[in-house]
């Protein structure tokens, strides 16, 4: 999904969080947000996936205004997940079921992700008896299960085990280059950003700096703001 | 001398309980069946304003919103006897609504006792909303369900909640006394209850008997809340 | 280790609740005792007394006349207990109280007989009245005049809304009483039972436009607010007889049995007539008891 960002503004309390002038995520992309704490990366993840509204500004899908049928083809994956009080197996279900997926196309899809994910062992475990890790895999299954065109998340792989980061790195770069997912992730790790990522837009006190492939921005930045952050000596604002 | 006879009066008590129970008394069965049945209604009526409200307010937000609630929660613990009032002041011959003639009715009970409980379960059902609520709508709306579907899963995450609120409003409506001897006026038959009969019965000195109620309706208390329990182990 | 100290802490819990309990149990129970205590301290004062009676004394206001012109006398402060005469006789059989003022002769009778009380003397005499919608859809007012055996016989066969006190109060006893003398048992969609107080019973009467038996003072004292009338009065059926009793005082040793005694010489003598047969005349125009001790 093309999405493209215009003049976009957040005011909390008459203190501007956030201008964007422009910015373009092509479809099929895999974009890293990396900035200090307090930079906007949350907010701007959250207005682009329409959780948050801008004050003021347009963002365009496909080149179309947001109308509330492209909610179906888009999600968002919080830091925290909230999994629903049931089994794992009905969480993953769940997106299946609200667009009237028949019983055996459900089956199929959940337990295709469950083996993917290698949760498949705790599919009928309750949602709070499951560790962070499994929590945030079971979320990020639910996420992926009902193929969305625009995948957000929000720092998905904060405080979990690496055994778990590395399957749902994976997934995350399998759904990006096999089902054409465009994927936006929050990140504060500028490891998984080189390993995940192909382009990286760099945020500070709301705006964003510079933006390009990762390469570049990680290695050769051009501002000198940038280059502090990425030699890690920017890392609360 | 005082304290041995008040002990044997609650023996007393306690054997004519299981008497009372056993003895397939018609009025006595015909006292909680009226009891629960008021109360049942009562539950369900404020329920179904109750619980929609208390989720209402407990994701939206709205001008005001500080100041209905904390008088939500005065309403919450309003004394029965003042509801009793102020249902009967409404519903008596020379009130307002006196021409439907529901005073001394178990209508007129099932009102007081709806007026009594319903800010509770909206209280209780708000409390759980505010703090998972918003979470459950952006969840909803993240997954792609539609504003049904999100009404649907609020409803269907918040149940615990949802029925311990019930459960507690059931509890506050059947063990209630103030309000259903104002309005219904412990007419025997009619509208006599298991707690107005207590009082009835402590005022007759028959304290024996009074007890043997009292274990009757915190038997049935116990039943309630082991369900309770139990559904708030399976979910 | 660990949990076995969470054990020991649950458990001094558990055992600081059931203290909290025991002592919250125990404390109504010795209450009356108390009370008794304090009376003893301050005897030259005259100390205290616990009287058990019925609704009709206190809410008539009767008692509030009486008893400041008795301490005046005496000395002695009365705390009344005011409940049915059915409770107000097992308040004295448990000796919680120290004198009964109470009206139902013959279970006061049967109180003394059974050794609760010392003896039992007639005190005064108030009457019942049967009362009624003023519209008085029965037109009992017309068709009975004095005679209440009628009056309940016609309101039977019309089945006419009837309140009962239905709570073994000596106005109830009275009310069973009349309906025995016609052979009728009362039950039925029309006979109300409502185990309730004088004025709560009065009130729902009035409420629903229905009939009841009550004694005077307690009417008298609510006519403003109501729209019923006396339908019925003067009948010798109607009267009804107050007695005193001083609890037995072998019952426990907190019984104030000078205070008991000095209460029942008081309302017995001339003086303590002459204030009942005062009592209510400025209000109502008449007295509402009739003092008729026999000394």
């Amino acid at each position: 999904m093309n999405v493209l960002l215009r003049n976009i503004v957040k005011v909390y309390e008459q203190f501007p969080a956030l201008e964007i002038e422009e910015w373009s995520i092509k479809s099929g992309a895999l974009w890293g947000l990396i900035g200090p704490n307090g930079a906007g990366k949350s907010t701007l993840s959250k207005i682009i996936g329409r959780l948050e509204a801008a004050t003021a500004g347009e963002i365009s899908y496909d080149g179309n205004p947001y109308t509330t049928q492209l909610q179906k083809e888009m999600t968002v994956v919080f830091q925290k997940p909230y999994l629903l009080r049931t089994t794992v197996w009905e969480n993953i279900a769940y997106p299946l079921k609200i667009r009237g997926y028949g019983t055996k196309e459900i089956k199929n899809a959940v337990e295709d992700i469950l083996y993917q994910m290698e949760i498949g062992p705790i599919m009928h475990q309750k949602s709070w008896t499951l560790s962070g890790g499994e929590a945030q895999k079971v979320a990020l299954a639910r996420a992926l299960v009902f193929k969305p065109r625009l995948l957000i998340l929000d720092e998905p792989t904060a405080n979990i085990d690496p055994a778990a980061v590395a399957v749902m790195e994976k997934m995350i770069r399998r759904a990006n280059e096999e089902a054409q997912i465009t994927v936006l992730m929050v990140t504060h790790s500028l490891q998984q950003a080189k390993r995940l990522c192909k382009e990286v837009a760099f945020m500070h006190r709301g705006k964003i700096v510079e933006a390009g492939p990762t390469e570049q921005i990680l290695y050769h930045p051009s501002s000198a703001l940038t280059k502090k952050f990425v030699q890690g000596e920017l890392l609360i604002d | 001398m005082i304290g041995v006879n008040q002990v044997s009066q609650m023996w007393l008590g306690l054997k004519q309980a299981l008497n009372l129970l056993f003895s397939l008394d018609q009025e006595v069965y015909k006292i909680i069946m009226l009891s629960l049945s008021v109360s049942l209604t009562a539950t369900f009526i404020s329920s179904i304003i109750g619980a929609p409200l208390g989720i209402f307010i407990g994701i939206k937000n709205f001008p005001f919103k500080r100041i209905l609630v904390r008088l939500l929660y005065t309403m919450m613990s309003i004394p029965p006897v003042i509801a009793g009032l102020v249902v009967f002041l409404i519903i008596s011959r020379k009130g307002p609504f006196g021409y439907l003639g529901l005073v001394y009715t178990p209508a007129a009970m099932i009102i007081a006792q709806s007026c009594l409980i319903t800010p509770i379960i909206m209280g209780i059902v708000y409390n759980g909303t505010k703090e998972r609520g918003s979470l459950i709508k952006a969840l909803g709306k993240t997954l792609g369900a539609s504003s049904g579907q999100a009404m649907l899963l609020l409803i269907r995450e918040l149940r615990t909640n949802i029925l311990s609120a019930v459960v507690t409003g059931y509890g506050r409506a059947v063990s209630e006394v103030g309000a259903v001897m104002i309005v219904g006026g412990n007419i025997k038959g009619h509208t006599r209850v298991m707690t107005t009969t207590i009082a009835m019965l402590q005022s007759m000195g028959d304290y024996s008997t009074a007890i043997a109620i009292g274990i009757v309706l915190l038997g049935i208390s116990f039943l309630i809340n082991s369900i309770l329990y139990h559904f708030q182990q399976g979910a | 280790m660990k949990s076995w100290r969470r054990k020991g802490r649950v458990l001094t819990l558990v055992a600081v609740f059931v203290v909290i309990a025991v002592i919250g149990c125990t404390k109504p129970a010795v209450a009356p005792g108390h009370l008794a205590e304090q009376e003893k301290s301050g005897k030259e004062a005259g100390g205290s007394l616990i009287m058990a009676t019925t609704t009709s004394t206190e809410n008539s206001g009767l008692l509030t006349f009486l008893l400041p012109k008795f301490k005046e006398d005496t000395g002695i402060d009365v705390k009344v207990v005011a409940v049915g005469t059915g409770q107000a006789l097992k308040l004295g059989e448990d000796g919680e109280a120290d004198v009964l003022l109470v009206h139902a002769k013959s279970a006061e009778e049967d109180f003394v007989k059974a050794g609760h009380g010392l003896e039992r003397f007639d005190v005064m005499y108030n009457d019942f009245v049967l009362i009624g919608p003023e519209e008085d859809p029965l037109q009992i007012k017309e068709l009975a005049g004095r005679d209440i055996a009628a009056a309940f016989q016609r309101i039977y066969e019309e089945k006419g809304k009837f309140l009962s006190r239905g709570d073994d109060s000596g106005t109830h006893k009275a009310e069973l009483k009349l309906w025995k003398e016609i052979n009728v048992e009362p039950a039925g969609d029309w006979y109300f039972s409502v185990g309730r107080g004088m004025g709560e019973v009065i009130q729902m009467s009035d409420e629903v436009r229905g009939y009841s038996l009550s004694d005077r003072a307690t009417y008298l004292s609510m006519r403003d607010k109501l729209d019923l009338d006396i339908l019925v009065e003067g009948d010798s059926k109607l009267f009804n007889q107050y007695g005193v009793i001083a609890v037995n005082p072998n019952k426990n040793d907190k019984i104030n049995k000078e205070g008991a005694q000095a209460f029942i010489e008081w309302i017995l003598s001339e003086k303590g007539q002459n204030l009942i047969a005062e009592f209510g005349k400025v209000q109502y125009g008449q007295s509402l008891f009739i003092p008729n001790a026999n000394k």
